[in-house]
């Protein structure tokens, strides 16, 4: 069965008799592609393939001049920016991601040990803080307010200075350095800040009792 | 020699002179130095300093110092014959230590358990008695007998002093004197009320123990006054006078007894007795010092010294032993004279700040304005002036001792 493409055409625009038609359908709907002649698509394939190619070429760009080629140093120099660059967004992220969370915390400080017996250690960002039983201590590190109510050693990691709420009394405490900061009832009378290098000034009875409590 | 030449010399003198100055200024000679000088610098690191001469002339710590580690050491150290003795309560070491090129070395140690150092004497040459209490609690009276050339504890046990009862829970013995068989003890009791507050018995004791078996001979009460002396390793409350009579100082003021209501008082004890002098009360807080006095030294015919504070210029514990507000006073003992001595406001609650030799008493001032400085106190005159000035990085003379009797 031969099925020209003028006959495909007429069928596809209605023009072809019964039987032309019934040919076509014929042919349509037959799963059997044996009868597929292909002989022209095989001759013609170099020529298709090349008239595509020219139609394609018409409508890409004109072909980019290539670059002048850069020197070493101008290689290395943009190697370092771009390294500088990835380090910086690298350092930015990390920092953000790692570090701004427990400076952010480490802004106030509220410390509590409701144990009537133990002493409690803490490790916060900017100190070492071992708080006596009974004891809560709110430290705010941006205006360096403390206000506490019991006892505590502190072992600070840089020198900082605190100020006693409701209070004027300031005291720097100096990096390396343990204290002993006792204060119990309102005024400034009962706040005591002590090195642990001058524990021996205190009465002796409180002394040994800090001695014991903070395994001095 | 071209320009050349002598630079490089000169470069090379200039370091050579360094390097053998700096050598030179090291103390040469600690091992028979006269007198050693415990320092706390304004950094907090602590300092032994020796010297031969206390009358003039510059140290500075950081210097000339041999710097001591607060692992072991602290100024709870006493002297004798050019060791330095101290109990690490932390590994319960007692240390006996030399100074030897530059360097703490330890000459011997022994292990006390459990024991924290109230007072120390010397029975014999090399015969210590160590007394003191638990560490566990405070409560209990201990003592170890020490042979120091051996560093070897001869005997150790308890001591028969009543223990703590009713509404007291601790105790402080403030001195220990042997007088022939038996020994005096002296204390008081304590209840502690957390890290920050306590309260003192409003009486002092003196026992009578026998010696060496430290069985309880009998008890005497005395409500004058309380907290009879004081931790002897960190300062000195007591001394025997050329006829054998026996002094002790009571210390009831916030910084010892936290009884401020009773007079601080010195009590007597005479040669032959063991009971104190109950005529005898040599009020200070009732002279014309009016104050709460800590730390007595004898200067010898019936005269001593007391550093007495200034309740109008501290405000309380806080600021006792960073303010400078001790005052040294002149006591005849059997006048009851007070002679107010011209030296600057001393600062440091405890220290061990007087030596006494022939007719000079070198005393340790801290003072704020005026510096650091051992003065020299003419005993026979009553002349004061500036001796051996501490510089650098000092912030506190913490205790002066001689080396070598």
């Amino acid at each position: 069965m031969n099925i020209s493409n003028e006959l495909l055409e007429k069928y596809h625009l209605n023009t072809c008799t019964a039987e032309e038609r019934r040919m076509v359908e014929e042919w349509l709907f037959n799963t059997d592609v044996g009868d597929l002649d292909t002989t022209i698509l095989t001759q013609d394939k170099n020529s298709i393939k090349q008239e595509i190619w020219q139609e394609i070429e018409t409508v890409l760009p004109q072909a980019v001049k290539p670059l002048p080629k850069r020197s070493n140093a101008y290689l290395m120099c943009k190697g370092a920016i771009a390294a500088a660059v990835l380090i910086t967004i690298a350092g930015t992220i990390v920092y953000f991601v790692f570090a701004s969370k427990p400076v952010a915390q480490a802004d106030y400080l509220a410390l509590n040990n409701p144990s009537a017996l133990h002493v409690k250690y803490i490790d916060a960002t900017g100190y070492d803080v071992a708080l006596g039983p009974n004891t809560t201590a709110k430290i705010n590190n941006i205006d360096g307010m403390i206000d506490l109510t019991g006892s505590i050693m502190i072992s600070p990691k840089k020198d900082i200075s605190l100020v006693f709420e409701g209070t004027d009394k300031k005291v720097t405490l100096l990096k390396g350095q343990t204290y002993i900061i006792l204060k119990n009832k309102t005024g400034v009378k009962s706040i005591i800040v002590i090195s642990e290098r001058n524990l021996m000034d205190l009465p002796p009875v409180m002394q040994k009792q800090l001695s014991t409590q903070f395994d001095i | 020699m071209n320009f050349n030449s002598i630079i490089k010399f000169s470069i090379i003198a200039v370091f050579a002179f360094c390097f053998f100055g700096c050598k030179e200024r090291k103390p040469a000679n600690q091992k028979d130095a006269k007198y050693s000088l415990y320092i706390l610098a304004k950094d907090g690191k602590e300092y032994l300093l020796t010297s031969n001469t206390l009358d003039s002339g510059e140290l500075k710590p950081e210097i000339s110092g041999v710097y001591l580690d607060p692992k072991d050491m602290d100024r709870d150290v006493f002297v004798k014959d050019g060791f330095f003795y101290h109990l690490n309560r932390k590994n319960n070491r007692f240390s006996k230590f030399k100074l030897e090129n530059g360097k703490l070395i330890t000459a011997g140690f022994l292990d006390i358990k459990d024991f924290s150092i109230e007072n120390f004497n010397w029975i014999g040459k090399d015969s210590l008695l160590l007394t003191g209490l638990n560490l566990s609690g405070y409560n209990h009276s201990k003592y170890s007998f020490i042979n120091t050339t051996k560093m070897e504890t001869i005997t150790q046990g308890d001591m028969e002093i009543p223990a703590p009862s009713g509404k007291y829970t601790t105790l402080s013995i403030g001195f220990v004197e042997k007088k022939g068989n038996a020994l005096l003890v002296g204390y008081t009791y304590h209840l502690a009320q957390g890290v920050s507050n306590y309260l003192t018995s409003d009486t002092l004791y003196v026992s009578e123990l026998s010696y060496p078996q430290m069985k309880l001979i009998g008890t005497q009460k005395d409500s004058r006054s309380t907290y009879p002396g004081g931790i002897n390793t960190i300062q000195s409350y007591n001394f025997k006078d050329e006829k054998g009579d026996y002094y002790f100082q009571s210390c009831p003021g916030i910084a010892l007894g936290n009884h401020p209501d009773l007079p601080t008082g010195i009590f007597k004890i005479e040669a032959g007795e063991k009971k104190i002098d109950p005529k005898y009360f040599f009020n200070i807080s009732a002279s014309k010092i009016k104050n709460h006095a800590y730390g007595m030294w004898y200067l010898g015919g019936n005269k001593a010294i007391i550093r007495s504070e200034r309740k109008d210029l501290f405000k309380g514990l806080g600021d006792h032993y960073s303010t400078a507000h001790f005052e040294f006073y002149v006591l005849d003992l059997l006048t009851q004279s007070v002679t107010k001595l011209n030296l600057p406001l001393d600062k440091g609650t405890r220290r061990e700040c007087v030596i006494v030799e022939g007719n000079t008493a070198y005393i340790s001032v801290n003072s704020t304005r005026e510096g650091n400085y051992i003065w020299l106190y003419n005993i026979k005159t009553g002349a004061l002036k500036k001796g051996l000035q501490l510089g650098g990085d000092t912030d506190f003379i913490m205790r002066i001792d001689r080396l070598k009797d």
